[in-house]
């Protein structure tokens, strides 16, 4: 897999809507929110590129959460996943008068940075570990109730801690497919391997993961149902 | 069969409690990605720094002089010095006979023999 640190400009995996950066001005988005989230990602760059500030807001809210999300289940440190998710994200922005649309998707491109920032990470400090409740940011459900939430915060928790246990690799295949819903193909893209080894990995991960929790269903409520 | 189906729908309920978890990004994490993307921007958009560290020759030359209007003086007269060598006014000598004209003899003795001098000393 290339490292984060030794790519050095977007790589074409996918195709995408086509915007180069001189095609879109700052006014582009003036039309309103629905014009603006109408936009590819392509398009957000190319405005980002020249000079938008909503662009940035909305790249921000649409591609944050995502790289946070990856980088907390990967790395099971709130605060090392908010630091992975802030770098991979100026890498974005500083990376974007070079963007060459339609070669590659931008999430695909954010989604691998962020893995071999995680990689970086993990190298350098051993200290991650099982996610702690307060690690986890509130659900964004309020519809669910308290109860329900706990039960929530519960189970994921229990997740995060056997997912730290599994090699890097599942771990990385496992989230991206099964937390982040990502195709077996996109995350072949992502992960530089044929979609085979990602099946294989997902698979192993799944059944390492059910075992882990095998011993915990009582506890994280499924005795009854 | 039947427990691999069950597995199957625990793992299914445990993914979808973390996705559930973890929608939501930090604001202060928002905020520091946005700073970033600013300070970005401001970068491209900001001019470039003052170039007096790497001016070359010509620039400090020309600042020496004074710039563009002093340097435009000093080609004007310039021209004029080559105008004036080349067809002086009537009032300057000839420049081209002041190069070629010959040496002119003086004779300060002109009015003395030496031979009536020596032996009035004698």
């Amino acid at each position: 897999m290339a490292r984060a640190g030794t790519i050095t400009g977007p790589g074409g995996l996918r195709g995408g809507s086509a915007a180069a950066p001189g095609d879109l001005a700052p006014g582009d988005l003036a039309p309103g929110e629905d014009a603006e989230a109408a936009l590819s990602d392509d398009a957000l760059v190319a405005l980002f590129a020249n000079g938008d500030e909503r662009a940035a807001r909305r790249l921000t809210a649409r591609l944050g959460p995502r790289t946070f999300s990856v980088a907390l289940r990967v790395l099971g440190d709130r605060d090392e996943a908010e630091d992975v998710a802030q770098e991979a994200m100026m890498r974005l922005w500083r990376m974007a008068p070079d963007w060459q649309p339609g070669q590659a998707r931008v999430s695909t491109w954010l989604y691998r940075v962020t893995l071999n920032l995680c990689i970086d990470r993990k190298r350098r400090s051993r200290r991650a570990g099982a996610l702690r409740l307060d690690d986890v940011p509130d659900p964004p459900d309020p519809g669910r109730s308290a109860p329900e939430r706990m039960q929530d915060g519960a189970r994921a928790d229990a997740l995060q801690s056997a997912l730290m246990s599994l090699p890097e690799r599942q771990r990385q295949a496992v989230v991206l497919r099964h937390i982040e819903e990502l195709s077996n193909p996109e995350i072949a893209g992502i992960m530089e391997i044929s979609v085979e080894a990602v099946e294989s990995l997902t698979a192993r991960g799944r059944r390492a993961l059910a075992a882990a929790l095998a011993g915990r269903r009582d506890e994280l409520g499924y005795s009854d149902g | 069969m039947a427990e691999t189906d069950t597995e199957d729908a625990i793992l299914a309920a445990h993914f979808a409690a973390a996705r559930r978890m973890v929608g939501a990004m930090p604001a202060e994490l928002e905020a520091r990605i946005l700073a970033d993307a600013a300070q970005v921007q401001a970068g491209r958009t900001a001019p470039g720094p003052a170039r007096s560290a790497g001016a070359g020759l010509m620039q400090q030359f020309l600042r020496v002089l004074g710039g563009w209007p002093a340097m435009g003086g000093l080609a004007a007269a310039c021209a004029a010095g080559v105008w004036i060598g080349v067809a002086p006014p009537d009032f300057l000598p000839d420049p081209v006979g002041l190069m070629v004209q010959g040496d002119t003899d003086v004779n300060l003795l002109d009015s003395y023999a030496l031979s009536s001098v020596l032996p009035e000393e004698g």
